[in-house]
């Protein structure tokens, strides 16, 4: 019971107020079971395929690993949890009086923690996955061969990264529809394939493919997966927040 | 104290003027209602109230400062819309405790019992409520948050009429315990007419009423009778109303005082509600007027 009403300028630097952007990643934990749980069940569920069809299939030749791009689920799942974060819990929040940048803070708190948790789980997957012989029979599920590092922590980082990556681009596309509208996200979408498409004209013109090609084989994975992203996915959240300042419900 | 002010409060979308200078002010402590037809600027002036929305232009306070993602004010402020969005995995006591971290006057024990007045369970996932029920969560955070200053837009959207009578009556009782200032929008006048004590009516993004409700009550009155003796009355009194049937002739007045003297003239006086008022003084406001044969204006029904 709090019976202290009116003006109470002291106790709004209370631990209260502090406590908004964790009231904001709390609002998330109540996702968690389909935030975590349902990625983490797919992914099972393409493990176990994996493991049936490469336990049935003749063995490669020799020398050539058996690879899956299983593990890219995981990562598309962010995205779809984070669009359910813009549409969802924003307006959720912002009608419960919270400002903007708490609700910013929380969610890339959490996606930060969402992310160390998960890329932990995968390292610890692939610690697994390389002490059992690829889960006896040479399967590379978790370690796919460019994005496997002799240092733990780069590993770990190598895991991580592409998460804050993927979920907090998502968070700008979010962002976007919600300041803009849907005429605001077809813009961008077709502002982003746009550029894609001239890049792609202006290295053929140029003939710089085998350049870009070089690019990709020759950066180490740690920067390839871990340092570029990181860079990328600081922009996007950047980018999201200025948007997100004038955005309504 | 006041709560809330407002000096030439302009909002615009594109070509529509949603708010045309508002002038405003909203005392402390006050039950509110504010009041208008759909698409009058009701919803409009509450969200930029708490910073939810963006004035074009003009000055905004909400306990001296401007709101917009100002935690100092908006942790006194507790805003309930009718289409307030709850994510759809939130069962009923996640929004509850959503609500009760962040609203430092949160009384969980009241919040409790309201859940069980208004026949829900916290376990209900809210995607499944009924639009009734939907509204009672609302409601119960409206309520239980105790915030300085609470809003409530439509608030009673698919509750039935005993679940209103609950929401009004618990809002009396807890208001008369924890004052506060509470702004009440409605279409319903007539239900709440007891309970609000200052009026703001609101009608194509301009302020047309702003007094205590005590003062409006008195204000109109309806006179009935013949109507050769119902126009000698009228003369001299705003004509907020008029009805002619036959020889007789239904007016309402603005500032004129039941002379029951009369009655032996035929002439009949009735109270005018404060829903009719806001409706006859809406309608004068925003229909066409034309001269009636007295030469006198009248609205043109």
């Amino acid at each position: 019971m709090t019976a202290a009403l009116g003006p109470a300028p002291s106790a709004l630097d209370t631990p209260g107020r502090r406590r908004r952007p964790l009231a904001v990643a709390r609002m998330q934990l109540v996702n968690l079971p389909i935030q975590l749980g349902m990625p983490w069940l797919i992914l099972a569920i393409a493990f176990a395929v994996n493991l049936v069809i490469f336990a049935l299939v003749p063995d490669p030749p020799a020398g050539e690993p058996k690879v899956t791009g299983g593990l890219l689920s995981i990562y598309l799942f962010v995205v779809v949890a984070h669009l359910v974060t813009m549409t969802q819990v924003f307006p959720f929040a912002l009608g419960l009086s919270v400002t903007r940048r708490d609700f910013f803070t929380g969610t890339a708190l959490f996606i930060v923690a969402q992310s160390a948790v998960q890329g932990l789980l995968l390292t610890l997957l692939l610690a697994l996955e390389q002490a059992t012989g690829g889960w006896g029979m040479g399967l590379h599920f978790f370690g796919v061969p460019s994005l496997v590092q002799q240092n733990w922590v780069l590993q770990w980082l190598v895991y991580t990264v592409p998460f804050l990556l993927f979920s907090f681009a998502s968070i700008l596309a979010g962002t976007i529809l919600k300041r803009f509208g849907q005429l605001g996200m077809w813009i961008a979408s077709v502002g982003l394939l746009l550029l894609g498409g001239i890049a792609a004209v202006l290295i053929t013109w140029q003939q710089a493919w085998p350049t870009v090609g070089r690019f990709f084989a020759e950066t180490p994975a740690a920067l390839l997966f871990a340092g570029y992203p990181a860079m990328l996915a600081a922009f996007a959240a950047g980018v999201a927040y200025l948007f997100l300042r004038r955005a309504t419900v | 104290m006041t709560a809330v002010r407002m000096r030439g409060v302009v909002k615009r979308y594109g070509d529509f003027t949603a708010l045309d200078d508002v002038n405003l002010e909203l005392r402390e402590n006050t039950v509110h209602g504010l009041l208008g037809r759909n698409g009058a600027g009701k919803t409009t002036i509450m969200q930029i109230l708490t910073g939810q929305g963006f004035e074009t232009a003009g000055e905004v306070e909400v306990f001296g400062l401007h709101p917009y993602e100002n935690p100092a004010v908006l942790d006194r402020v507790c805003f309930i819309r009718e289409a307030q969005k709850y994510p759809d995995a939130f069962r009923v006591r996640d929004a509850l405790s959503a609500a009760g971290m962040l609203y430092p006057n949160w009384d969980a024990d009241f919040a409790t019992s309201l859940v069980e007045e208004f026949h829900l369970r916290t376990r209900q996932p809210i995607k499944k409520l009924s639009r009734g029920q939907l509204s009672a969560v609302g409601v119960i955070i409206g309520l239980a948050s105790r915030a300085p200053l609470t809003f409530f837009d439509e608030p009673y959207l698919g509750l039935d009429a005993v679940a209103r009578q609950l929401f009004y009556d618990r809002l009396l009782a807890d208001y008369a315990v924890h004052p506060r200032t509470i702004v009440l929008s409605t279409h319903l006048i007539d239900e709440v007419s007891d309970l609000i004590e200052h009026v703001v009516v609101i009608d194509k993004g301009r302020i047309l009423m702003d007094e205590d409700a005590d003062v409006l009550r008195g204000r109109a009155v309806t006179v009935t009778g013949p109507a050769a003796a119902v126009k000698a009355f009228a003369a001299g009194h705003t004509e907020l109303h008029r009805e002619e049937l036959g020889g007789f002739l239904r007016v309402t007045l603005e500032g004129a005082d039941p002379d029951t003297r009369l009655r032996s003239e035929g002439l009949e006086f009735e109270p005018v509600s404060l829903q009719q008022l806001v409706v006859r003084t809406t309608q004068l406001a925003t229909e066409p007027r034309r001269e009636n044969h007295d030469g006198r204006e009248v609205a043109a029904r």
